[in-house]
């Protein structure tokens, strides 16, 4: 394996006139899941830095939509943009992310957005 | 079956806890004591602009320090800021309160250094207040 | 100083803070962690920040039906329709890690009423929207919404009854969110301008409704959190 090297102007090589997530368009190869999937947030360790929020881990989703491909903020914080993937918004219900949800609103929902690697299917 | 676990937190709590000298700046301490805030003066004055003047370049500083020098992340800003309040600064109105915090992390950064900014504003003060 | 803050002043008195503010800012500058070149581009950036193009994103939408699918597919694109270009007018050209270029759109219906939080910090569609009011940005709001929300609008004087689903955006990755409200009833036959004034920041935050005669946002309180999880 090479030495990988680190260019820090890279990313704003590649981003400037074009934007940040947008030029990072088409490198995640195919998806892993698509629109109305169920999945589940994997209660996976970070290196101090991660933008999954706890209050989601280990509960179930669905998928509502492929929003853009991205490097993880797990290795951005890194500058590491080599592995690009599918960022997904996905829809808890409210019920299921706090359990003393009351049922009368048991409709309510929450959306956010996690990466590829850190969702398996449910 | 969901799991539940009731010691579930958000994350900027968790992530805030980290590495961050809480100790007072006896500067900053004085500054906090001795400032008048925007609030008392606008009223004074009879000045409608919600925002002191100095918002604005306040918020650019907090942006270029972190999109063009990476020296304080505004993710990290933010935490420290919520921290800080929390400890020093809670009845302090905003924005002072998050000019406050910013000088804060700064210095307890090593990014600048108590006595220079001491004394840069003794400058700045006798500058601002100079008679033409 | 920056072209477009020749600050001339609004009150004759200095504060401690104005001090304050200049002196971190100069030193910061003669240390090298910028510019004033850097930081007059993003003082002149700020200037142009307002709520307003959002404000009328949402009112185009309510007149123009295509306008609004395009709004719900691409907030990016449909938001150079009211002049933001979100990857061109910033100082980065191309978004930061608290101005990303992408913008979504969340359109409410009579049964599905949206409302956004960042619990990380406070991302806010800044380009779009402006600066964040300061309750945006405080532990309080971010902490409960996520759990509490019903009760949160509720405070907002919001009540929603059953019949609506309430669903919480969380703004922790890069895309940024709006929310379209429903255009209220009494605005029939309004234009483009007169509907843009009741789109205030707080209804594209969506924590308030529009309705007819209102053009400002409400006053109010900010509380630290107490005690917000854990029971």
């Amino acid at each position: 394996m090479s030495k990988p090297h680190y260019d820090l102007e890279h990313h704003v090589k590649k981003a400037t006139g074009i934007g940040d997530p947008q030029c990072f368009k088409g490198e995640a190869g195919k998806a892993k899941f698509k629109v109305g999937d169920k999945v589940k947030v994997r209660d996976i360790s970070d290196l101090f830095y991660t933008r999954t929020p706890m209050y989601t881990r280990g509960l179930e989703a669905t998928v509502v939509r492929l929003v853009y491909e991205t490097p993880p903020a797990e290795d951005e914080a890194w500058d590491n943009t080599e592995n690009v993937e599918w960022m997904y918004s996905v829809l808890f219900k409210q019920k299921d992310l706090w359990p003393e949800y009351s049922d009368t609103f048991s409709s309510d929902t929450l959306e956010t957005e996690i990466p590829e690697h850190g969702l398996e299917p449910a | 079956m969901v799991k539940i676990n009731p010691e579930k937190i958000t994350l900027d709590e968790e992530m805030s806890k980290r590495n961050l000298d809480k100790s007072s700046v006896t500067l900053l301490e004085e500054v906090k004591t001795k400032g008048k805030v925007w609030r008392d003066l606008s009223k004074k004055w009879g000045v409608e602009n919600p925002d002191p003047p100095w918002k604005i370049t306040l918020e650019a500083t907090c942006d270029v320090l972190s999109e063009v020098s990476c020296a304080l992340p505004g993710v990290e800003r933010r935490w420290e800021e919520d921290e800080l309040t929390d400890e020093h600064y809670k009845d302090v109105p905003f924005p002072e309160r998050q000019l406050l915090a910013l000088a804060h992390s700064m210095i307890r950064r090593g990014l600048i250094d108590e006595d220079d900014l001491k004394r840069r504003m003794q400058e700045v003060d006798k500058r601002l207040n100079m008679v033409e | 100083m920056s072209k477009n803050h020749k600050a001339a002043p609004m009150v004759d008195e200095v504060s401690e803070f104005e001090i304050l503010e200049l002196a971190v800012r100069e030193l910061a500058i003669e240390k090298g962690l910028f510019t004033q070149e850097d930081h007059n581009a993003w003082t002149d950036y700020m200037h142009t920040l307002s709520p307003i193009p959002a404000a009328r994103l949402v009112a185009k939408a309510w007149l123009d039906p295509e306008y609004k699918k395009l709004c719900i597919e691409d907030g990016v694109k449909a938001s150079l329709e009211v002049g933001i270009d979100w990857i061109n007018q910033m100082p980065t050209k191309f978004g930061t890690p608290s101005d990303y270029c992408n913008l979504r759109v969340m359109a409410d219906t009579p049964t599905l009423k949206h409302v956004v939080v960042c619990t990380l910090c406070s991302c806010y569609p800044r380009p779009i929207l402006g600066q964040s009011p300061e309750w945006y940005r405080t532990p309080n709001y971010r902490r409960r919404l996520v759990r509490w929300p019903r009760q949160v609008l509720a405070e907002f004087g919001m009540q929603l009854s059953e019949e609506v689903e309430v669903r919480v955006v969380d703004s922790n990755q890069k895309t940024r969110y709006i929310v379209m409200p429903e255009r209220p009833k009494g605005t029939e036959g309004w234009t483009e301008d007169q509907l843009t004034e009741i789109v205030t920041r707080d209804c594209l935050i969506g924590t308030a409704l529009p309705k007819p005669g209102k053009t400002a946002n409400d006053k109010r309180y900010v509380r630290p959190a107490v005690n917000p999880y854990g029971h």
